[in-house]
């Protein structure tokens, strides 16, 4: 094990041992991505397409299609979004959709499991 | 040695065939040597829609299996001159020729032609698999509607995975004064989406029904919106610049007051 990584694990809340994996495409309809660890889009996930990973979903873009962050069962695995418009978000084993007639908030959001709910908030500083 | 352009969308009924008629026409009409070539093998139209269904004797079939030369199956419209058609068969399926068999005839045609046209079947199947064989590139032809921009978006998804990248895009059949009730996806929504270079914006035109049951590309006609919009479509293949038709020119004056009021 390399010097860096080493010093990465003292940092409190960093798990070194999950992979990232950078995506630096667009997903299109019927593409869809596994993987075991998190994702980072640099592009948007169209209507149609399919993301799924047992970390994190971040997508530096717009998110239309379906996400599944979490896959595994964790439940504090998050879903990011520049533009947060999926047809369907799953975290774990809970599965929701955006509620009828809304309109896009139009700047980036996070979505997570608070107290057995899929919440959706504006993107802070503070994950 | 041409170039080899399939035009293709995933949906059926967009207007593929429409478009494949009046591009080529226009490139023709524009002095180049094009031949279309019908890969809708079992519902062939293009012969149709361009008025020779008559005179068809072999077809791409007869041409893949060697029962004929590439030339005898070539049929030559009168109208335009240097417009071709290769009519597909209708007897057959999709499975009655391969990748292979297309690419030889697109490869063999590009030595006669500037302009190898192929007209895709709807889906994703073996019929869209033979028509983007022999492609250098691809036009992707949808409609406002979330179906058909679905569709488009999964081809250009497998188009690039084949290699075909940087398809353009055709929107056809716009309806502005849907656009402007907001009852239409406006061709930026369109955009966001696809994220490809827009190739041209067809309106709907009643005409354009009229002109396909008779059997004459409506390209040439001077008075529709849609046929000039086929023609920039055609100059633009060429690589002109051209400007994209203000679709709002028959509001004129009383369109504009509103738009300024803020009632558009």
């Amino acid at each position: 094990m390399g010097a860096g990584q080493g010093a990465m694990v003292q940092i409190p809340g960093v798990r070194p041992e999950r992979k990232t994996i950078l995506i630096e495409r667009t997903l299109r309809s019927g593409q869809s991505l596994f993987y075991d660890g998190n994702v980072v889009i640099l592009g948007d996930v169209n209507p149609g397409a399919e993301v799924t990973a047992t970390g994190d979903v971040i997508v530096i873009g717009t998110l239309r299609g379906t996400v599944h962050a979490g896959a595994g069962g964790d439940e504090g695995a998050l879903v990011v979004a520049f533009r947060l418009e999926p047809t369907q978000l799953r975290i774990a084993n809970h599965v929701s959709r955006p509620p009828e007639g809304m309109t896009p908030s139009g700047q980036p959001e996070v979505a997570r499991i608070k107290d057995g709910m899929v919440i959706i908030e504006a993107l802070g500083f503070r994950l | 040695m041409g170039e080899t352009i399939v035009i293709t969308s995933g949906k059926g009924g967009v207007g593929k065939t429409t478009a494949t008629a009046n591009i080529g026409a226009g490139l023709a009409l524009l002095g180049h040597k094009v031949a279309l070539v019908d890969a809708d093998i079992g519902l062939r139209n293009l012969d149709v829609v361009l008025g020779l269904e008559n005179r068809i004797v072999y077809d791409l079939v007869d041409v893949a299996h060697g029962h004929c030369r590439l030339k005898q199956a070539l049929i030559r419209d009168k109208r335009f001159e240097g417009l071709y058609l290769l009519p597909a068969a209708q007897t057959k399926d999709k499975t009655a020729v391969n990748p292979e068999q297309m690419r030889e005839i697109c490869q063999e045609l590009k030595k006669e032609f500037d302009y190898v046209i192929v007209d895709c079947p709807a889906g994703i199947e073996q019929g869209f698999r033979n028509a983007i064989a022999g492609a250098d590139r691809a036009i992707v032809v949808t409609t406002p509607e979330v179906a058909a921009v679905r569709d488009a978006d999964r081809v250009i998804g497998l188009l690039e995975a084949a290699g075909l990248n940087e398809p353009k895009l055709v929107i056809n059949r716009l309806r502005p004064k849907m656009v402007r009730q907001g009852d239409m996806m406006d061709i930026e929504d369109i955009l966001d989406i696809l994220a490809v270079d827009l190739l041209g914006v067809v309106p709907e035109d009643e005409r354009i029904i009229v002109s396909t049951n008779r059997g004459e590309p409506i390209v040439q006609e001077r008075n529709s919106l849609a046929a000039e919009a086929f023609r920039n479509i055609s100059r633009r293949i060429l690589g002109e610049p051209v400007p994209l038709l203000d679709l709002e020119s028959n509001g004129n004056l009383l369109v504009r007051l509103r738009k300024m009021l803020g009632l558009g």
